[in-house]
C-alpha cells in the first residue's frame, strides 16, 4: 500500500528534501515528516516503517525516487541506513497520485507543475536542449549547490537516455531465441591453454609418422600426482603437443605453417599434433546429437514467433544441393531466378596471381549482379584494394553497404596469423566480407550473429563455412540462396552454386532447369 | 606396453565400475564452430583466439624484434606532449603550427575508439598535406559506419592522389562490457551486431618496402588488434599507437582526437607523441621546445643492426 500522506509530503516539499541541508538523508526526512503529519507523542510510526513506505512508493512508480548509497551515513548517524534520496521526480509522483486519487486535487497539480520546473532547471527549453545539457554534464565539473542539483537531474536524465539507447528490441530477443532453438548444435570442445599439461602429455604420447598412435597410460597417475586435475582436463579439453623430430630446433620456435607445412621431414621449426581422446569426441558427438534430436521433435510443433519464416517451414524438406558449372562472365543470370541471399567470392586480380582462373576486375564490375534480387542481401568477399572497388560495385548494383564482416583467420593452435609477410605493409590476420542490402526486406532477421567470424584457414582462398549458418539464420533455411564463383566444396543443401570449377550440373528446381535448357539452346543456335 | 587405461567415471548417475573411458587418441582433427557456439551459448568468438595477450606466442624471433624495437622507440622519443583544446579551436591551432611555427609531422593519427567524432569536418578543413610530411603516414580510426562514409571523400581524385589508402586496420573489443564496444554504431540498418572499429592507413609521398628500411619496417605488426585485458584505462588502447610506431621510424608523431571522451575514458599521454584533444590530461605543448627536442633526437630512429637482422624483409631481387 502506498502511504498517501507521505506521497503528499514528497510532492509538496520535494525541492527542499533533496537540497541542502537535508540532502535526502532518510533520518532527517523522517523527523520532518513526523513533525508535520504525525501527532506528537505518537511513537508507533517508526523509522523502519518510514523507510518501507518510501521504498514502496519508489517501487510502485519506478524512477520517481532515485537513491544513492553512502556508507559513511551509517557511521555518522550511528544507524543502519546507508542510502539517501538523490532525486525526486515530482512529475512521476504526481502521476502516481492521479492514479490513486483521480483528479482529486486540481490545485495540487497546478502547484506541482511549477515545482517540476524548479526541479528540472532546463525544462523550459526543448527536449533536445535538455538532452544536450545532460550529455555535457557527464563531463563538466560544477561545484556550487544550484548546479549540483542540476547535475543530479541531468545525471538521471542521462542514465534514462542511456537505458533507452541500450534497450534491445523485442523482435531481436525473440529472433535470437528462435535461432537458438532452430540451429543444430555443433560439436564443441574447449581448448586447454595450460602449457604444463602439454609438456606432461608429450611425455606420454607415442607418435609415429606424425600421428598420435597411443598413450602410455601407466605413467598417467604419476603425472596426475605431479599436476592434479591433469586427467580430468585431458578428458574434457583439446590439447596440443609438440611433434618433435631429430631435426627440430626448439630455439627457432613454431613453424608458420604448422599442420599445413609441406616439409615436415626436414623443417626445423616446431610442429604440433592435436590430442583428443576418442571417448571425449564420442561423448560430445552423442551429446550434440541428442540435443539436436530433442530440437527436431520440438520443432515439429510450429513456433509462436514466425517473423520472416515461410509458413511450411516445420514440415518442408530442404532442397538438396544444386550447382551449375558455367563461365559466370558469359552466363545469363535470368536463368537462375531471384534469391534472398547471394554470396560472391570473386578472384580479384589486384596485386596477385592466384592458381585458379582469375576474373578481371572490370569484367567483375560489369557482371549483371543487379538482376539477382528484388530485395535481399549480398555478401561480397574483398581483399586489399578491392575493398573500395567492392563497395563501389555494390552501390552500382543497387545495394547499400550496411556491414563489414571480419574473418579472423586462425591456425591449428587457434592463434591469429602473425607471420609470413601476408600483406604488403602489415601482415594480414583477417579478411573482409562486405554485406550489402537491397530494398527493404522486412522478413530479414537482424542482429542474430556478430560481424565477426573466428575460423581456421584451409586451402588457399577457401572461406569459412560458418558464413552459411549465419546467412541461413538471417534469411531462413528455406529461402533461395545463391553462391557465385563456388567450387565443389561449396555446394550444400538449400543452396544453388555456380562457377567454372564445379563438376557438371545438378538442378532440382524445374523452372530453373527449363530456363537453363532454353539458354543452352539459344547459345548453341 | 602402450595400453589404454581404464578411467573410472565419477559422474553421478552412472555406476562407476561399468563405464570405462579410454584415453585412446581420436584420429580426426576437430575444429570448433564459434559462430554456432555464440548462438547457443552467447559466448563471443573472439574470446577463443589463443594469442590475444601474447600475440607473438611461439615466435621467439618476432618477440625479440618487438622488444628491441620497443626499447629503441622509447629511447628516441620526445617527452609526452598534450595540447588541451576545444573542438572548434583545433583547426586554427593546427594552422598556426603549420604556418607560424613551421611544424609538421610524419605520423598523424586522427580519431580514437569513440562514436560521434568530428572527423569529416576536420579532414575537409585542414591543410592535411601541409601538416603531414612526405613521406608520411596517416591513420584514421573511427566506427565502421564512419569509415565507410569517409570512403566517398577519400576516393575523390584530389584525396586519392595525395593519400594512398594502404591498409585497413581493425580493432575488436572482447565483449559488450568493454569500454570499446561500439554500441552506438549498431544502427537500425545493421544486419549483424557490430564488434569492430576500423582504421584507414594512408601513405603520402613514396616509400618502397624493399629499399626504404630506414623509413619503414613492414610486416612487423598485423592489421588486427583484439582488446587486451589490461588495456582499458583510457580512450586509446596502446596497440593503436604501437602499430604506427613499429611501422614508421619517424619520431614526429601527432594524434588528434576530434571528440570529447569524458572522465571515464581519459586521454593519456604517450612518450613520442603530441596529443591534441579537449580531454587530454596535460596541456604542455610548446612549439619551440618541441622543435628543439626533435632536432636533438632526429626525425627518424637510426638503423640498428640487430633489428635489421630480425625484421621480415622482402626477398632480395637479384640484379639482372
Ligand atoms: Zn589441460
Ligand atoms: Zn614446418
Amino acid at each position: 500500500m502506498v502511504n498517501l500522506e507521505l506521497l503528499d509530503f514528497l510532492i509538496e516539499s520535494h525541492a527542499q528534501l533533496v537540497a541542502e541541508p537535508v540532502m535526502g538523508n532518510m533520518e532527517d526526512l523522517f523527523v520532518l515528516y513526523k513533525g508535520i503529519y504525525i501527532a506528537s507523542g505518537d511513537d508507533s510510526y517508526s523509522l523502519e516503517r518510514f523507510v518501507e513506505d518510501i521504498d514502496s512508493i519508489a517501487n510502485t512508480s519506478k524512477g520517481s525516487i532515485v537513491f544513492e548509497e553512502n556508507r559513511l551515513l551509517s557511521i555518522e548517524k550511528s544507524s543502519h541506513i546507508t542510502k539517501y534520496i538523490k532525486l525526486i521526480d515530482v512529475y512521476l509522483l504526481n502521476l502516481l497520485h492521479e492514479q490513486l486519487v483521480p483528479s482529486s486535487r486540481v490545485n495540487r497539480t497546478k502547484n506541482s507543475k511549477t515545482d517540476a520546473v524548479e526541479c528540472a532547471p532546463a525544462s523550459s527549453s526543448n527536449l533536445m536542449d535538455r538532452l544536450m545539457v545532460a550529455l555535457d554534464s557527464a563531463i563538466e565539473i560544477k561545484s556550487d549547490i544550484e548546479s549540483r542539483k542540476e547535475k543530479v537531474w541531468n545525471h538521471y536524465l542521462f542514465s534514462k537516455l542511456d537505458e533507452l539507447l541500450t534497450t534491445n528490441v523485442g523482435s531481436n530477443i525473440l529472433g535470437k531465441e528462435r535461432a537458438m532453438h532452430n540451429t543444430p548444435v555443433a560439436e564443441f570442445i574447449p581448448i586447454c591453454a595450460n602449457t604444463e599439461h602439454s609438456s606432461l602429455l608429450s611425455t606420454l604420447l607415442y607418435i609415429v609418422n606424425n600421428k598420435i598412435v597411443s598413450m602410455q597410460t601407466t605413467k598417467l597417475s604419476k603425472c596426475e600426482a605431479q599436476c592434479p586435475g591433469f586427467k580430468e582436463c585431458l578428458l574434457n579439453n583439446i590439447h596440443y603437443v609438440s611433434n618433435l623430430k631429430p631435426q627440430t630446433d626448439l630455439t627457432l620456435g613454431d613453424c608458420s605453417y604448422l599442420d599445413t607445412c609441406h616439409k615436415l621431414s626436414t623443417c626445423r621449426y616446431v610442429h604440433y599434433l592435436q590430442y583428443i581422446p576418442q571417448s571425449l569426441k564420442e561423448r560430445v558427438s552423442k551429446e550434440s546429437q541428442e540435443m539436436n534430436k530433442i530440437m527436431e521433435t520440438k520443432n515439429s510443433k510450429i513456433s509462436y514467433y514466425t517473423h520472416g519464416e515461410c509458413c511450411s517451414s516445420s514440415f518442408k524438406t530442404l532442397l538438396p544441393p544444386q550447382w551449375i558449372c558455367c563461365d559466370v562472365r558469359k552466363f545469363d543470370f535470368r536463368v537462375l531466378g531471384k534469391f534472398s541471399a547471394v554470396i560472391a567470392d570473386p578472384a580479384w586480380n589486384i596485386h596477385m596471381n592466384l592458381p585458379y582462373g582469375t576474373c578481371n576486375d572490370i569484367e567483375l564490375l560489369e557482371l549483371p549482379l543487379d538482376q539477382l534480387q528484388e530485395e535481399g542481401v549480398l555478401f561480397l568477399w574483398v581483399t586489399g584494394r578491392a575493398i573500395e572497388l567492392g563497395k563501389e560495385s555494390l552501390t552500382n548494383w543497387g545495394y547499400e553497404v550496411v556491414n563489414e564482416i571480419a574473418w579472423i583467420k586462425t591456425n591449428q593452435l587457434s592463434r591469429t596469423i602473425v607471420t609470413g609477410r601476408t600483406g604488403h605493409w602489415l601482415n594480414h590476420s583477417k579478411e573482409h566480407l562486405l554485406v550489402g542490402i537491397k530494398g527493404k526486406p522486412e522478413w530479414i532477421n537482424r542482429n542474430i550473429d556478430l560481424d565477426l567470424i573466428v575460423s581456421i584457414t584451409r586451402e588457399t582462398s577457401r572461406k569459412p563455412d560458418e558464413l552459411y549458418g549465419m546467412v541461413e539464420r538471417m534469411v531462413g533455411t528455406h529461402a533461395r540462396k545463391l553462391e557465385i564463383f563456388g567450387r565443389n566444396h561449396n555446394v550444400r543443401p538449400g543452396w544453388l552454386t555456380i562457377g567454372n570449377q564445379l563438376t557438371g550440373n545438378c538442378i532440382h528446381e524445374m523452372d530453373v532447369q527449363e530456363r537453363y535448357d532454353s539458354f543452352l539452346n539459344s547459345a548453341s543456335a | 606396453m602402450f595400453t589404454d587405461d581404464l578411467y573410472l567415471d565419477s559422474k553421478a548417475g552412472t555406476p562407476p565400475k561399468t563405464k570405462h573411458v579410454s584415453f585412446k587418441p581420436a584420429k580426426k582433427f576437430h575444429s570448433n564452430d564459434y559462430s554456432n557456439n555464440y548462438v547457443h551459448r552467447k559466448s563471443f568468438p573472439q574470446k577463443y583466439v589463443a594469442n590475444i595477450e601474447n600475440t607473438v606466442e611461439g615466435y621467439p624471433k618476432l618477440k625479440r624484434l618487438l622488444e628491441i624495437k620497443e626499447k629503441q622507440i622509447l629511447e628516441y622519443s620526445s617527452k609526452p606532449y598534450g595540447c588541451k583544446i576545444g573542438l572548434d579551436q583545433m583547426v586554427p591551432k593546427l594552422n598556426q603550427w603549420i604556418h607560424k611555427d613551421k611544424i609538421n609531422f610524419d605520423i598523424v593519427m586522427i580519431g580514437c575508439l569513440s562514436d560521434n567524432q568530428f572527423i569529416y569536418p576536420l579532414l575537409t578543413q585542414l591543410p592535411l598535406d601541409k601538416l603531414v610530411s612526405k613521406p608520411g603516414f596517416l591513420f584514421i580510426w573511427a566506427s565502421v559506419h564512419k569509415i565507410n562514409e569517409l570512403t566517398r571523400l577519400m576516393n575523390t581524385e584530389l584525396w586519392a592522389k595525395k593519400f594512398r589508402r594502404s591498409e585497413e586496420l581493425v580493432f575488436i573489443p572482447v565483449d559488450k562490457n568493454s569500454p570499446f564496444y561500439p554500441g552506438l554504431d549498431n544502427d537500425d540498418k545493421a544486419l549483424f551486431e557490430k564488434m569492430q572499429w576500423h582504421c584507414w592507413m594512408c601513405i603520402t609521398g613514396t616509400v618502397r618496402r624493399s629499399t626504404d628500411g630506414h623509413l619503414i619496417h613492414c610486416n612487423v605488426d598485423t592489421d588486427l588488434c583484439i582488446e587486451k585485458e589490461n588495456n582499458r584505462d583510457g580512450a586509446v588502447p596502446s596497440d593503436l599507437y604501437r602499430v604506427a610506431e613499429n611501422f614508421s621510424t619517424a619520431t614526429r608523431r601527432l594524434h588528434i582526437i576530434p571528440t570529447r571522451t569524458g572522465f571515464e575514458k581519459p586521454v593519456r599521454l604517450r612518450p613520442g607523441w603530441v596529443i591534441m584533444s579537449p580531454d587530454v590530461m596535460l596541456d604542455n605543448f610548446d612549439a619551440s621546445d618541441y622543435k628543439k627536442e626533435i632536432s636533438k633526437i632526429g626525425t627518424n630512429i637510426p638503423i640498428k643492426a640487430e633489428i635489421e637482422n630480425l625484421r621480415p624483409k622482402s626477398p632480395i631481387q637479384k640484379a639482372q
